[in-house]
């Protein structure tokens, strides 16, 4: 019941003080900190992009969803934990080989095929470099002006980084970024698409809105986006202005959408490099041994962690030899529940565990 | 008409069928997610069958940062979601019977989830749809009230959770008669 006090505890910061919840802390620093960086980044908002407000309307509600989901979830104890511990041991420095392999190249991804890994880097890096163009134009943090020489002019919050001729390779890219990363994303789409059709494997566990529903909603922003830039320049801008409403429409409802479906994972996947950090730092720290057996199996410390998350929700595994279940391996774990079903110790028989790959 | 997961242990004869089976369920990419045990190795050739008992309250998922595992609505208790597992383990650490699996390189943890695409249907799982000596049974629950009364003990030692299991589960367990004394005819 420790943890319990521990979590409804308010810590003595007196600005939290200031605000009625979480929530609306969170909400006031991020319109705060947008509304701020808008304002140094348009010049005092004198190159403000109107045509696309309607982004920005819908990034605000985006971030009241955001926060809403994400710190209901953090205060779920085990999350709460790991969320605390994570982020003390951020500067490892084993964090940025971690978080390159987990956050852009996906390693771990890789080990479960090929085709799988590169429709998610298709995937992942088109939306991730589409933010990364849209969020900036949006709120005026990057803007192109062009003088009359024939040369681009990129500014990125207030400050001209860069000229280009405006017939280059760099201006041509910045044009065409977001017609790249549509093709990207329509591609990693229907890699995913074919694979959920006709994998049996995958299959077997799906549901339509959870695993389609958001692919559909990638393919309408890709496409819708995409035919933007077909109306512009081969249609002479025939339809453009209805098909703009449509494009944002559907990456407002995509945003609106994003924290409460399978695409929550990605602002929460950085979660897995403060896991990590957390499993290497304990570990290096102390290990916990087998009760049964000796062996070393999981940190002392988590391992009392997840002994006192149990606790917070009322599960208390001991034994009658005296200790928590969690303290033993887990092949010991198996045995000692043979052995309360038979009556025999099976966990104090010094065997191996017998076969449990039914491959001969 | 609802069914769960019955087991007889003392049935078991050891042939591993169910291990094989699970492999083959859809979903579970040909790994197992169960185990078969020898109760006394040295001594004679009893075995067990231990699964995921599909606690009502489960502590792998109680303990679960990213909310990766679901409970279905049949009850069964999911593998983790593919794109939600961060790898802490925890899942691991907390279950009292040891019995997620974890997967380094894939940093993936994953489970029995009682074939959840057959059995949401009624379609028996894996292990069960193979078992050769009845060991593992798809059972109503009128059905195993029977194999209760069938067996007429009233020493509270037939079917149980409690206190031979940590709390109650979705699938049923059935102590061995070899305990009582009592030779079974099947």
């Amino acid at each position: 019941m420790q943890a319990k006090a521990a979590v409804n505890q308010k810590t003595g910061n007196t600005l939290n003080n200031a605000f009625a919840s979480n929530f609306a802390k969170s909400m006031f620093l991020s319109v705060t900190a947008l509304a701020v960086l808008s304002f140094i980044g348009t010049r005092m908002f004198t190159h403000v992009d109107l045509n696309l407000y309607g982004y920005m309307v819908g990034t605000i509600v985006f971030l009241g969803g955001f926060f809403y989901r994400f710190i209901a979830w953090g205060e779920r104890p085990p999350t709460k934990i790991i969320l605390k511990k994570g982020l003390k041991l951020l500067f490892r420095k084993s964090t940025p080989k971690t978080s390159v392999e987990h956050l852009a190249t996906y390693n771990f991804i890789w080990n479960r095929g090929i085709y799988r890994w590169t429709q998610h880097v298709l995937i992942g890096w088109g939306c991730i470099l589409s933010c990364f163009v849209t969020f900036p134009l949006v709120f005026g943090w990057m803007y192109f002006t062009m003088d009359d020489n024939g040369y681009y002019n990129i500014i990125a919050l207030g400050m001209q980084v860069m000229t280009v001729p405006a017939d280059g390779i760099i201006a041509n890219l910045s044009y065409n970024a977001l017609n790249i990363t549509a093709v990207m994303v329509i591609v990693g789409v229907c890699m995913a698409l074919y694979r959920r059709l006709k994998n049996m494997q995958a299959r077997a566990e799906q549901k339509f809105l959870y695993d389609f529903l958001p692919l559909y909603m990638l393919l309408l922003v890709s496409i819708t986006g995409l035919a933007l830039t077909f109306m512009n320049i081969f249609l002479h801008g025939a339809g453009q202005p209805a098909m703009s409403l449509i494009h944002q429409w559907s990456v407002i409802i995509t945003l609106i959408y994003l924290p409460f479906g399978k695409l929550a994972h990605i602002p929460f996947r950085p979660m897995s490099v403060l896991a990590r950090n957390y499993r290497e730092h304990y570990a290096e720290q102390d290990m916990k041994e087998c009760k049964v057996c000796g062996d070393q199996f999981v940190s002392s410390e988590q391992s009392q962690d997840v002994v006192d998350v149990l606790g917070v929700n009322d599960i208390q595994f001991k034994t009658k030899e005296g200790h928590h279940l969690a303290e033993m391996c887990l092949p010991c774990r198996r045995k000692y529940r043979i052995a309360q079903f038979s009556g025999f110790p099976t966990h104090e028989v010094k065997v191996k565990e017998a076969n449990q790959n039914a491959k001969g | 008409m609802k069914k769960r997961l019955y087991l007889e242990l003392e049935n078991c004869i050891g042939c591993r069928s169910c291990l094989a089976a699970c492999t083959q369920c859809g979903g579970h990419e040909e790994r197992n997610r169960n185990y078969v045990y020898d109760v006394n190795p040295l001594v004679n050739r009893q075995t067990m069958p231990l699964m995921c008992l599909h606690c009502e309250n489960p502590a792998c998922a109680r303990s679960c940062p990213a909310q990766a595992i679901q409970i279905h609505e049949t009850g069964a208790v999911l593998s983790a979601l593919v794109e939600k597992c961060i790898g802490c383990q925890n899942c691991t650490i907390a279950c009292p019977y040891g019995i997620p699996k974890f997967d380094t390189e894939q940093n993936l943890m994953y489970k029995c989830d009682l074939c959840i695409d057959r059995t949401k249907d009624g379609i028996p799982p894996m292990c069960a749809s193979v078992c050769p000596s009845n060991t593992l049974q798809w059972l109503t629950d009128e059905e195993i009230e029977n194999k209760k009364k069938q067996f007429n003990l009233d020493n509270g030692k037939w079917v149980t959770s409690m206190p031979y299991l940590e709390g109650e589960t979705n699938v049923k367990v059935n102590l061995p008669g070899i305990l009582q004394g009592i030779t079974k005819l099947y």
